[in-house]
């Protein structure tokens, strides 16, 4: 069927028969849920190789319907509400989760237009010219599920929970809506669709005099908007190192902490949704969307680009971004909070706004409508900028810090005994003899200055 | 593009509105009941818990300051997408306009960082 | 063509999937509206006047304002109402409304002025909008929602633009002169400042030892010693009362063999 091989673009959508609108909607649906139990025994699984485990391996094949069984044996567990919670916003709090996860995958593409029983369509829920900013908004509704989780169970562990998760929420929605305005400005559209179809070819590049071709994915042509999402998309989710929110160690679960039942398996799914909703959203803005990766791309004219294969290498991006995010999991310790808020607000946030403004510069001046004497001009004042900034940036000279002697010579009498500080421990007076003995010839000056070292240690009060 | 295009997004909302409702509701007529009065108690660690959140539920006042912050943000975030979108037809005229406006948002930002608005403790 | 004969001419033409939504969402949104009056808890209140910005935004989205729909929902009720949530649990959870009118005469004032401020601004936008010609939404989105307002917003009302950041300072300023708790150096201890502050010379870093660890006798009213050999207090609780052992306790038990 290589007529149909031709991606779709926003004319295609809102065409559908209400048949094939329905079938797509459970299809999406059902395909959310098999992936969020595969994805739990995914993490399961890979966590546990990496610590020399073998995971789950006793329910169903190799265990790969553990999470399934949990999943089931969560609604007959008995479900504990605390007197102190505001009974209401208690309940609504996990089905805001739920819905704004689910809500925030229907515009990602999965593949090109195809034929399913005779209609042709295209291989997404659907699209609109302001899809991405669906998903943030989705991402944006997703918060108030946290906050009122914490806020309504009326206890201190969640509350705390709450609070620091909405605040590192919104911390990192910022970073992440500001690493898709290079891609918006790229690809010139806000649609998903349309995004992937700007990704499939490269453009030609002339470096120095020599012709290639750069790939068109913007994980290599906006390097540092792709580092921003990833490191970002990471905060969002309140995934390791950033799981700041449900910190065993410090708030027990965090927000959801008075949350049983299946309530509680709501969050759960809610999270490993967003997760899967994150890694999509990068495959689709960043890394090419359903398209083939290059060597299999250019097989035979494209056939992988065509019919049902894109489902294949969609899912293959999403498995290994997953994988990303599992072994960052099972890799990195957890973050204290002020290092966290302090990275977003001060190192992500300023680094996104110049690459943001540098990439407009170099478009500027690339751009064929620019004569030479603005283009010049915007170099000048650029450089001129840079100068300004090197020479009049305050400069500090730390005071020279004090060294180990000093250090050691400071503390008060009945400080607590340190090891040598030059890590030489002093050899046993048996082994000094031997030394002694068998080098007759480096006796004499070296074990002198040996013998007023340390090893008083001896004549302390026991 | 018509507006049918954003039936399916419906869809999927509704569909998901329903299954978590159907199943929050459900788990609590499926699930055993064993009372005891101390299961109804807010979890600490099994010491007696405090009779309420610290501060009686209350927020620090830093998390205002975090909020606000975020809303400036947030609207210069949704002044650049449109800009971003059109970026090729406004030309240099809309870099020079853009520049002006994050140079402008760079100070109150700049200004915030000075005084220790973004520092945590 | 007027405004008013745009909009009456534009009437007959709604779809009806266009009508089906806004009856189910204006009730909703007029719903929201009356329980954010109502509801007695500030928290609720506030959960109410999300669900009438949500309605609003799928307004604008069923005006053909795509864009407008989701700047509404992600900046007002993501960013602005969440502002208002904080502000609320900033109070605490318990408040609610004080049915005592302290200045009296109160509620006729706000119905009062709120009525004339509507009527203001009604007037307002009449005469404003009076003879503007009505291009319609099929002109307006020709080359997209979100080009559209980009052309307007960066061109025609580039001053209006430009001055939105003036305001963004103005909010930065407010907040922090509002919320900023101004802290001078060394006025707290920061994390690592405190590290230093246990490891510096003089401050014993670790844990008091237990009772015992470094004593020469194991029992409770023994001092403790630091590795060091010197004696010390606080190695055990302020609780255990330091006391001698009764005969009979200090008696075997005759559970050793």
């Amino acid at each position: 069927m290589t007529f149909l091989a031709q991606s779709p673009t926003l004319q295609d959508f809102g065409h559908d028969v209400w048949w094939l609108v329905l079938l797509k909607v459970v299809g999406v649906f059902a395909m959310l849920l098999l992936l969020t139990l595969f994805t739990i025994n995914y993490e399961r699984k890979v966590v546990a190789r990496m610590a020399q485990r073998p995971g789950p391996n006793q329910v169903g094949p190799n265990g790969w319907l553990q999470s399934l069984t949990d999943g089931l044996k969560l609604p007959f567990k008995e479900e504990i509400i605390p007197l102190t919670a505001d009974k209401v916003v208690y309940f609504l709090a996990p089905v805001i989760s739920a819905v704004c996860a689910f809500t925030a995958f229907s515009v990602i593409p999965f593949g090109p237009m195809v034929s399913i029983f005779g209609e042709r369509t295209p291989l997404q829920l659907t699209d609109t010219s302001v899809a991405v900013l669906l998903v943030l908004a989705c991402g944006g509704m997703a918060i108030y599920g946290i906050v009122l989780a914490g806020w309504a169970s009326g206890s201190t562990y969640p509350l705390l929970g709450g609070l620091r998760s909405s605040a590192q929420m919104i911390s990192y929605e910022v970073a992440m809506g500001l690493s898709f305005v290079a891609v918006f400005m790229t690809a010139g559209t806000m649609s998903t669709s349309e995004i992937v179809r700007a990704q499939a070819n490269g453009n030609p590049v002339n470096l120095l005099g020599l012709e290639f071709t750069a790939p068109g994915w913007y994980a290599v042509l906006l390097l540092p908007s792709f580092i921003i999402y990833a490191i970002s998309a990471v905060g969002e989710t309140n995934r390791a190192p950033f799981d700041l929110p449900e910190a065993e160690s410090e708030l027990v679960g965090g927000f959801h902490t008075e949350y049983s039942s299946f309530k509680f398996a709501m969050f759960f799914l809610a999270e490993y949704i967003n997760m899967i909703t994150v890694s999509a959203v990068c495959t689709t803005l960043f890394l090419g969307g359903w398209r083939a990766p290059w060597p299999i791309s250019a097989i035979n004219d494209g056939m992988f680009n065509q019919g049902w294969w894109p489902m294949l290498w969609f899912f293959a991006k999403v498995l290994v971004l997953l994988f990303g995010f599992i072994w960052l999991r099972a890799t990195l310790p957890r973050l204290r909070y002020d290092q966290f808020m302090r990275f977003g607000w001060k190192v992500l946030i300023p680094v996104n706004l110049v690459w943001i403004l540098a990439l407009a510069g170099i478009k500027t001046l690339q751009n064929k409508a620019t004569d030479d004497g603005t283009r010049y001009t915007i170099i000048g004042a650029l450089i001129l900028a840079v100068l300004l900034i090197t020479l009049l940036w305050p400069s500090r000279t730390p005071a020279p810090a004090p060294n180990l002697e000093e250090q050691l010579a400071r503390r008060p009498k009945g400080s607590y005994p340190v090891p040598p500080l030059d890590l030489q421990v002093p050899p046993s007076p048996r082994t000094r003899r031997d030394v002694a003995e068998r080098q007759p010839a480096m006796a004499g000056g070296g074990a002198a200055t040996d013998e007023t070292g340390p090893a008083n240690s001896d004549e302390k009060e026991v | 593009m018509s507006l049918s295009a954003w039936v399916p997004i419906v869809g999927l909302l509704v569909l998901g509105a329903l299954f978590s409702l159907f199943s929050v509701a459900i788990a609590p007529i499926v699930g055993p009941k064993r009372y005891n009065r101390a299961k109804l108690e807010a979890y600490e660690c099994g010491i007696e818990p405090t009779p309420q959140p610290i501060g009686g539920g209350r927020f620090p006042i830093k998390f205002y300051l975090t909020a606000m912050l975020f809303i400036i943000f947030d609207i210069e975030v949704i002044f650049l997408y449109p800009w971003a979108v059109s970026f090729n037809a406004l030309g240099l005229f809309g870099f020079v306009e853009m520049l002006l406006f994050i140079g402008t948002v760079f100070i109150a930002y700049a200004y915030v960082w000075r005084r220790g608005g973004l520092d945590w403790d | 063509m007027t405004t008013a004969q745009t909009v009456l001419a534009a009437g007959g033409a709604v779809s009806t999937g266009e009508a089906v939504t806004f009856w189910i969402l204006a009730p909703l949104a007029l719903l929201g509206a009356i329980g954010m009056v109502w509801a007695r808890n500030a928290v609720h209140s506030a959960l109410w006047l999300v669900l009438t910005m949500l309605c609003l935004g799928v307004f604008y989205v069923l005006q053909a304002g795509p864009f407008i729909g989701m700047v509404q929902i992600i900046v007002y009720t993501g960013a602005i109402m969440m502002l208002f949530l904080f502000v609320l649990m900033l109070v605490g959870r318990d408040s609610s409304d004080s049915l005592i009118e302290t200045l009296r005469g109160q509620r006729v004032a706000a119905v009062a002025l709120g009525l004339g401020f509507a009527a203001l601004i009604g007037t307002g936008l009449f005469r404003a909008l009076e003879g503007t010609s009505a291009v319609g939404l099929d002109a307006a989105n020709a080359n997209g929602n979100v080009q559209g307002i980009a052309k307007l917003l960066f061109t025609k009302y580039v001053f209006a633009f430009e001055v939105t950041s003036a305001l963004l300072i103005t909010a930065a300023v407010g907040a922090m002169v509002l919320a900023h708790v101004e802290r001078r150096k060394g006025e707290r201890l920061s994390q690592v400042e405190q590290m230093k502050a246990r490891f510096a010379p003089g401050n014993y870093p670790g844990p008091k030892p237990g009772p015992g660890v470094f004593a020469t006798s194991s029992s409770v009213a023994t001092p403790g010693r630091l590795p060091d050999g010197t004696l010390t207090d606080g190695v055990h609780s302020q609780i255990l009362p330091t006391r001698e052992l009764t005969s009979s306790e200090a008696a075997p038990k005759g559970t050793e063999k």
